[in-house]
């Protein structure tokens, strides 16, 4: 009996053990919580608090138990270096939505792949400052080789000066595995800051990362006139089509998330169609000037010059 | 082919410089000749300049086989002239090397000295005495004067002292009377020391050498803390810093490190190092360890004491500048970089990217420029240069393009805006380039570029040139 009992014993240290290695609530503690929390609803909320970024859209917010955490890895993943924009739109969205609800002078770190800049084009600070990040706020890194850019993610999360770090790879490395990425989570994990891992062209990979995103681009939203109505065939918003691949919650989501630069927050994105385009013009392209009968300006002629290519 | 340099043996057998190969051979057929190796030469001799630093900083190259040291105020440091010189050469003959030296207090007398002379300390009351019996060569001056005055019997500097000084200058040019005022001290010369003074350093000799990673560094600590008060009485603080390791068998080791801020904080100074070292650290071949540890301030800057909040808000500050200082001393100071906007209107020209290490220091001070603000939207990502599309069926004039095709993928054009047109700048452009006209153009696949026309279309012409320079979120 005496033997049973010590086995016992050893087993939860076991689990305490693992359940810290796993970041998660001890199962013992989590029990008494509950306890707690049936006599004091309110009070649970303050004590078990891991600081986490709320999207501040609800579906995402619930899938992802409050939001995304800020002392851990995150992942966004792209299919094809030609979603470099969407990919990278959202991690600096992200960082950019991070700095709006925390407003702290530290910068953000950008570590760009070598490559990734070729492909892509270079970051471009101007279209970053309307994107809801001014200059100051990003220090760009440009390593030469993955284990410098690794040495680089390490130290700025260990540093804490940074408000937040974007490591930016290509494909799959053999030289950032498991193990690589478990050690800069739990670099992320003792200085408190978050790391968007932005994986351009890459398969599904085990990581330590908490939560990845498949990102893939989508129609941008229409603009908004003043007076609430849309202006058609314009290009607005930037929306990206997310796909949560991996977090506690079994359900698989897919969601498209509008990001507005403007104010820095997130809404949930409406599929736009296709009502105006080239291909489908409207029915009633609407109120057309009469025709000048014998003047300078006369109605155009129908449809649109186009330039051909020469036959021969 | 002839003879440049001969070793003792050869110098014994009679040999002289500048004689041909083939008679020196048939002289004595059994002689070994090396190929004279330039570079490699001039290596040793910057290697023996480099290891005379311990003495002091002011080390001048003197043609091919000399050097010069300005030990002004440096002789006391160790035991006066006679001990100094005695040292330098005793541990220079301990190395393999055969070499003369003189102290005077003029460079051109010591040149003669250890050149003609018999070389050694030179008392100021003693200069002409020394001077007389040398031949004229001693003076450095070129061939066809020493063979003219040797024409005329003046054949020592003796011969030339009490001679009128207009008739010498009219006959022989000024160089002469020049060098031999420059010889007897009454003309001021300077030597051109190879590496800039510090404006700060401190050292520290060891009994026993020292090898290992942690000890060099723990010294460094100790030396920068030596060098805090000097840097506090000054009111600032160092930007680039250097650390000279002297090796026990002569090499010299430099290690630059730089900060963004003016430093004083012995710690702060070594941690620079650290990183360094890790850098450095298939170079740096400690062999039998290190005798002597310098640590030299190259650059400074004014040191603003600032007083720290209880909020603890300064240190973030702290942390981000070590954070910058730490990357740059490993892995370069251009990889860590900020944008920095400049006034023009081109998209490509309108930021460049400077190291963050120089950066944070400009802001001080410095007024911003304002830099152009677009009204239109940016791309998140530029192209270096814009990628050349082709593009299918655009809209005459003025139009976008209804598909494009991209590094061999068609793109259907769904949505656009645009056309916003940006000139070339006339000041920076050459004449025949052509206006721009910008568009934002969305995919079926959602995504969007930043496509532009160069050019018009005109009747008869070819067709302008479409490219894309940018994507979007």
């Amino acid at each position: 009996m005496a033997e049973h009992a010590t086995a016992q014993e050893t087993l939860f240290a076991l689990r305490e053990q693992i359940a810290r290695l796993e970041g998660k609530s001890l199962p013992a503690l989590a029990a008494a919580e509950q306890a707690d929390s049936a006599a004091d609803p309110e009070g649970r909320k303050s004590k078990n608090n891991t600081p986490r970024l709320p999207f501040g859209v609800p579906p995402m917010d619930i899938a992802l138990e409050g939001g995304l955490p800020l002392d851990g890895i995150t992942e966004i993943r792209s299919h094809l270096m030609g979603d470099a924009g969407a990919a990278s739109g959202l991690a600096l969205s992200l960082a950019s939505h991070l700095k709006a609800r925390q407003p702290s002078e530290a910068p953000l770190l950008w570590i760009c792949d070598v490559v990734s800049m070729q492909e892509a084009g270079i970051p471009y600070s101007i279209g970053l400052k309307q994107f809801g990040l001014s200059r100051r706020d990003i220090l760009y890194a440009s390593p030469r080789k993955l284990d410098d850019a690794l040495w680089l993610a390490e130290t700025a999360l260990a540093s804490g000066a940074l408000v937040a770090v974007i490591l930016e790879i290509r494909g799959n490395p053999k030289h950032f595995g498991l193990t690589e990425s478990r050690r800069l989570g739990l670099r992320a994990k003792a200085a408190g800051r978050p790391l968007f891992l932005l994986r351009h062209a890459g398969e599904e990979e085990a990581s330590s990362a908490s939560f990845r995103f498949l990102v893939e681009p989508a129609p941008a939203a229409h603009r908004h006139l003043p007076d609430g109505s849309v202006l058609g065939d314009s290009i607005g918003h930037p929306v990206f089509r997310l796909t949560l691949e991996k977090s506690r919650n079994p359900a698989p989501l897919s969601l498209l998330l509008e990001w507005n630069p403007h104010d820095r927050q997130f809404s949930l994105g409406q599929d736009a169609g296709e009502a105006f385009s080239f291909r489908n013009p409207p029915a009633h392209p609407g109120a057309r000037l009469p025709a000048s009968a014998d003047r300078q300006n006369r109605a155009p002629a129908l449809g649109t010059v186009v330039a051909f290519e020469r036959a021969s | 082919m002839r003879l440049t340099a001969l070793d003792e043996v050869s110098e014994r057998l009679g040999l002289k410089r500048g004689q041909g190969l083939a008679e020196a051979r048939a002289m004595f057929p059994k002689i070994d000749v090396v190929d004279e190796d330039d570079a490699a030469d001039h290596g040793l001799l910057e290697a023996i300049a480099d290891w005379c630093d311990r003495y002091t900083p002011l080390v001048a190259l003197d043609g091919r086989e000399g050097l010069f040291l300005d030990i002004t105020g440096c002789a006391h440091l160790f035991g006066g002239e006679e001990t100094l010189l005695k040292d330098i050469l005793g541990r220079l003959l301990q190395m393999g090397f055969d070499v003369k030296g003189a102290i005077s207090s003029s460079p051109g007398l010591s040149w003669a000295a250890c050149r003609f002379g018999r070389g050694g300390v030179i008392a100021d009351q003693a200069t002409e005495e020394v001077l007389a019996p040398l031949p004229v060569n001693a003076l450095r001056i070129d061939e066809a004067t020493v063979a003219s005055l040797y024409k005329l019997g003046l054949k020592r500097i003796g011969d030339l002292l009490p001679m009128p000084r207009a008739p010498l200058a009219r006959r022989f040019g000024m160089h002469l009377l020049l060098r031999l005022d420059q010889a007897l001290g009454h003309n001021e010369e300077a030597i051109s020391p190879r590496r800039p003074v510090a404006a700060l350093s401190a050292e520290r000799r060891l009994p026993e050498p020292i090898q290992a990673e942690e000890h060099i560094l723990q010294l460094t600590g100790q030396i920068a803390i030596s060098l805090k008060s000097e840097l506090e009485a000054r009111g600032v603080g160092g930007r680039v810093f250097e650390l000279v390791l002297f090796r026990v068998d002569g090499r010299v080791f430099r290690i630059a490190a730089g900060a963004s801020q003016p430093l004083q904080d012995p710690k702060r100074i070594s941690s620079l190092f650290s990183e360094r070292l890790n850098a450095v650290h298939d170079d740096l071949d400690a062999g039998f360890g290190f005798e002597l540890l310098r640590l030299n301030v190259l650059q400074h800057d004014v040191f603003r004491i600032s007083q720290g909040d209880f909020t603890g808000n300064g240190d973030s500050e702290i942390s981000l500048a070590d954070f910058i200082d730490r990357v740059s001393a490993r892995l370069g100071a251009d990889c860590l970089q900020i944008a920095d906007p400049k006034q023009s209107h081109m998209p490509e020209r309108a930021e460049i990217f400077v190291p963050a290490i120089a950066a944070r220091i400009v802001r001080e001070g410095t007024r911003e420029l304002s830099a152009f603000v677009p009204r239109s939207d940016r791309p998140l990502r530029l192209f270096r240069h814009p990628e050349l599309v082709e593009a299918f069926a655009a809209t005459v004039p003025d139009g976008p393009p209804r598909r494009f095709r991209w590094r061999r993928i068609v793109h259907e054009v769904i949505r656009a805006e645009g056309p916003e047109r940006i000139s070339p700048e006339w000041w920076h452009d050459e004449e025949d380039v052509e206006e721009r006209d910008y568009f934002r153009l969305e995919s079926e696949a959602g995504r969007r570029f930043w496509i532009f026309r160069a050019g018009h279309y005109v009747a008869g012409k070819a067709a302008p040139t479409w490219r894309v320079h940018g994507i979007f979120a």
